[in-house]
């Protein structure tokens, strides 16, 4: 050891220039990090609100909240976005907590499937997850079908157009999100404490109340917020299912009609409303309890409760039920990707590949596009996100709460107001150019990497704090200072938790549409634009093909996730 | 001497020949557009031209299209203030052609004088429809009727005939089996509201509307989705359909019928080239080449109708052609017979706002389904 101080000591007086750079190197870095984050978080937001709080003439008012006020569609969209936000976190609750309970307290057959079988709601990809619901269960899909020709049914029943089909769909989306972070926050309860419960006679549903639920709530709380933005700022789902009285359908709707330019401004105040209103959401939950819980990383020794054999079947069905209605979408896409003019039959009567051909032959653009796209960002959240996670985990900066801060409030912005604001605010042009950097493809992967950013950091974050300390100290003592200790010795250990947080960011970042919608110019269309543009088109069949390929994309990297991260996937979404 | 003279000669012709042709570099190399015209049609314009530029000037061209509705569309062109992302705009009412002019947003169209010639300057009565702009900013590629469409098992089940007339879409066993698109997001709803509008009178044409939309089950978030959602069989009928969007799902192996009641608005699709384009050259050789009769080719085989009395939708016997025009029920060419319209440019772009005002009020806010 004291061989390696006496190296370490010999060499930095050889090289003093060098050894200067270095130590400039991470403030450098930090700066760098700081820039970026100002740049492309907290400039564009600051843009929108500046755009929803002046006049054409770019004058202050508060004429176009008033207006908001006063329009009682607006207000109606107000009122339904919020209860369709709290309605689903409350019906994802109900059916993630139970799923998740059953999956790590109970042991029966199949446990492993259903546990693997639950993520897959989580990948139905934007727009197409809701045509195909509208596929099976819309007024013409195969269950009306089926009740119509065998069963006497004159009129079809309206399971999905209107709000309660918005909450049907989002519900079966979403609820593995509920399931995840409940599935990881019990499986870190300490058994002892259980224990300690039932030795003081507190069984049931008292040791539930007391114990079970207050130590799963943060993670719990995480899923549900996350729920609940989801939902407030979904556009597609909504519109397709011909709901407009929300706020989401209003921002976009008011957004991409340019030629009333009150309108339009509407749309931003709408988006600048949902931001506050997300952020509102996000304090509330944080007040209640403080939401990132690192506190237990260890994963408990869970003891099982093995179910009687009527119990098991009981618990069998009620999951089959589920995974049943929650693969209804996959069913709807996959026989839209093939059928061809299927129209109130219940299932097509032709089937072609055609489609396939179209989208991987005359248009590969879009599968090229996404994955370049998704793969830079994932470079970048890498680059930003790994160094942010060190510097919250590892140092004492000035500015370290703010950091956490931001990340945690990239979650709840909707996507919608990122992609708006982004427009508004790059449209200048660059010194050196004659266009803004709306006019550069390299736009998509920026905004990808902000909004997948909180991903990076948090799989950094809990790995580095696995890491004990001491490893590093070691590495310092002989004489591995700061970047060197860093590559060296920490970046081996936590490859692994950056690996998992990649991947997350590059699976959601093929899967994001909302925000790039508005950033998208002809050529850079990626699979999620294309679904867009084809469905725009009219080509249903051709944007399911396109979305049958991103199932397949994203299920690929989701069991290479699970394969890596084990269990751990829950803390992915706090 | 002359021998030196003649060779001299020769030369000088070779180097202007080859001066010539390079002062005529035919087109750039590349060609983009923003259209509210579906994919169906404007990927098969663009693969057609790109192909002729191919076989004329052995030019390879990248062609790319930013589909938009229109409104998005005329927004985009405004916020790129003069410093387009793409050369042409095509498709959607040409009011908003005027509008642009008027922003200096559009370079003239100045394409051959054979080829302006060859469009009639209007078409309709009592009320023309222009089907090129005076003073040369825009110019007509296609005649479109809007018009309605139904599913036919729908219909036969409800038990009532088939819609031949607006009015019947009123039928009150179409009750919440109507589908149609808001005006305030497409131009094709927003001429056929203009239309129901100047047939019964403002009042009277409120009321009418008002009826509609107690039979609509649907307001799609754009009108390309109205014939979707009745050739699925999710509702019976659709409201203020092109016709060429209709034919779309027709060829995609769906069962729909489409109809032009009378007065049904007949666009032109005006195209035009913005101010600051990067390719003028390659967007004037495109419109060109969509009035010779290989260009309107393109049209005439989905759906749509040729812009000059010089061509017919013909073809061979169960060809597309042929399967256009018994779709559109049986017309060759919208110059054949009079076209009964009462869609007046001026008192269209007078009520713009207020048709968007009162629809936001009167039907979008009150609306319940049915």
């Amino acid at each position: 050891m004291s061989e390696g101080e006496a190296v370490g000591a010999a060499r930095h007086p050889a090289r003093p220039a060098a050894g200067r750079f270095a130590a400039a190197l991470p403030a450098l870095g930090v700066v760098l990090i700081w820039f970026f984050l100002l740049l492309f978080l907290v400039y564009p937001l600051v843009r929108i609100f500046y755009d929803a709080f002046s006049d054409e003439a770019g004058r202050f008012t508060v004429a176009n909240f008033v207006e908001f006020a006063r329009d009682p569609f607006y207000l109606r969209s107000l009122v339904n976005s919020i209860l369709l936000g709290l309605g689903t976190v409350a019906a994802t609750s109900v059916l993630g907590f139970a799923i998740a309970f059953l999956l790590v307290r109970c042991d029966f057959a199949g446990r492993n499937l259903f546990s693997y079988l639950t993520l897959i709601p989580i990948i139905s990809p934007p727009l197409v997850g809701v045509l195909g619901f509208t596929f099976i269960l819309g007024r013409a899909g195969t269950v009306n079908v089926l009740l119509e020709d065998y069963f006497g049914l004159t009129k079809p029943v309206n399971f999905v157009y209107g709000l309660h089909g918005v909450l049907l769909v989002e519900t079966l989306h979403l609820f593995p999100m509920i399931t995840l972070n409940v599935v990881d926050a019990l499986a870190k309860i300490d058994p002892s404490l259980e224990e300690a419960a039932e030795g003081v006679g507190a069984r049931g549903w008292t040791k539930f109340r007391t114990i079970t639920l207050p130590l799963t709530t943060p993670g719990y709380l995480a899923g549900a917020l996350l729920v609940f933005i989801w939902t407030f700022s979904d556009f597609a789902t909504p519109l397709v299912l011909g709901v407009h009285d929300l706020l989401a359908s209003q921002a976009y709707l008011n957004i991409v009609q340019f030629v009333d330019r009150r309108l339009f401004r509407m749309g931003i105040v709408i988006s600048a409303l949902m931001v506050v209103l997300a952020v509102v959401f996000l304090i509330a939950a944080r007040q209640y309890v403080a939401i990132k819980d690192y506190s237990s990383l260890s994963y408990s020794r869970i003891a099982r409760v093995r179910l009687s054999p009527v119990q098991q079947a009981g618990v069998i069905a009620f999951l089959s039920g589920v995974m049943l209605l929650s693969f209804i979408p996959y069913l709807g896409v996959a026989l839209a990707s093939v059928g061809k003019g299927w129209s109130l039959t219940p299932f097509p009567v032709h089937y072609t590949l055609q489609y396939f051909e179209r989208v991987i032959v005359e248009t590969p653009k879009y599968i090229v596009n996404s994955f370049l796209y998704a793969a830079l960002a994932v470079v970048l959240c890498v680059a930003v996100g790994v160094p942010i996670a060190w510097i919250l985990a590892r140092t004492h900066l000035p500015g370290r709460g703010t950091l956490d801060a931001l990340n945690t409030l990239i979650l709840a912005i909707p996507g919608t107001a990122i992609g708006i604001a982004y427009v508004r605010a790059f449209h200048f042009d660059l010194p050196g150019f004659d266009r803004g950097l709306t006019s550069f493809w390299i736009i998509l992967p920026l905004v990808l990497a902000i909004r997948r950013l909180p991903y990076t950091v948090r799989g950094s974050y809990a790995s580095l704090l696995l890491v004990h300390r001491s490893m590093e100290e070691a590495a310092a003592s002989v004489g591995a200072r700061g970047l060197r200790s860093f590559s060296d010795v920490t970046l081996p250990l936590i490859w692994r938790g950056v690996l998992v947080g990649s991947l997350f960011s590059f699976m959601t970042s093929l899967q994001e549409a909302s925000a790039v919608l508005f950033l998208s110019l002809g050529g850079w269309e990626t699979i999620t634009v294309g679904i867009f543009s084809f469905y725009i088109a009219g080509s249903a069949n051709e944007a399911a093909a396109l979305g049958v390929i991103l199932i397949v994309v994203a299920t690929v990297s989701l069991v290479a996730i699970n394969r890596i991260a084990g269990t751990r996937m829950g803390g992915m979404f706090g | 001497m002359r021998r030196l003279g003649i060779l001299a000669f020769a030369m000088l012709l070779t180097l202007g020949a080859a001066g010539g042709a390079v002062a005529q570099a035919p087109i750039e190399g590349e060609l983009a557009l923003i259209t509210p015209v579906s994919k169906f049609i404007h990927d098969a314009a663009l693969k057609a031209f790109a192909e002729y530029a191919k076989e004329k000037w052995g030019v390879t061209l990248k062609v790319s299209a930013i589909p938009a509705g229109t409104p998005v569309a005329y927004g985009r062109i405004v916020e790129w203030k003069g410093k387009p992302e793409v050369d042409i705009f095509w498709g959607g009412e040409s009011a908003l052609f005027e509008k642009l002019t008027e922003q200096n947003l559009l370079q003239k169209v100045e394409i051959s004088k054979e080829a302006w010639d060859s469009i009639p300057a209007a078409i309709g009565k009592p009320k023309p429809i222009p089907l090129k702009d005076k003073r040369g900013f825009w110019v007509g590629t296609a005649l479109e009727p809007y018009g309605l469409v139904y599913h036919p098992k729908k219909i036969q089940r409800l038990g009532i005939p088939a819609p031949k007339e607006w009015d019947d879409l009123l039928h009150p066993k179409l009750k919440g089996e109507v589908a149609q698109c808001a005006p305030t997001r497409s131009s094709s709803s927003n001429a056929t509201y203009e239309v129901i509008l100047s047939m019964y009178g403002e009042e009277q044409g409120w009321a009418w509307l008002k009826k509609l939309a107690a039979n609509t089950g649907h307001f799609t978030a754009r009108s390309r989705d109205v014939p979707t959602v009745v050739a699925k069989g999710e509702y019976s009928a659709g409201f203020a359909v092109p016709s060429y969007m209709a034919f779309e799902e027709k060829l995609a192996g769906f069962d729909i019928k489409f109809v032009a009641p009378k007065n049904a608005f007949v666009t032109p699709e005006p195209m035009a080239i913005l101010a600051g384009a990067r390719n003028p050259r390659a967007a004037r050789a495109f419109i060109e080449f969509l009035l010779t009769e290989r260009g309107q080719r393109v049209f005439m085989e989905r759906g749509l109708f040729p812009i000059t009395p010089k061509y017919r939708v013909q073809g061979a016997p169960g060809s597309t052609a042929e399967l256009a025009v018994e779709f559109t029920g049986g017309v060759r060419s919208y110059f054949d017979a009079e076209v009964s319209n009462v869609y007046d440019e001026g008192v269209a772009a007078k009520r713009s706002d207020d048709l968007k005002k009162k629809y936001r009020s009167d039907i979008e806010a009150t609306w319940k389904k049915p």
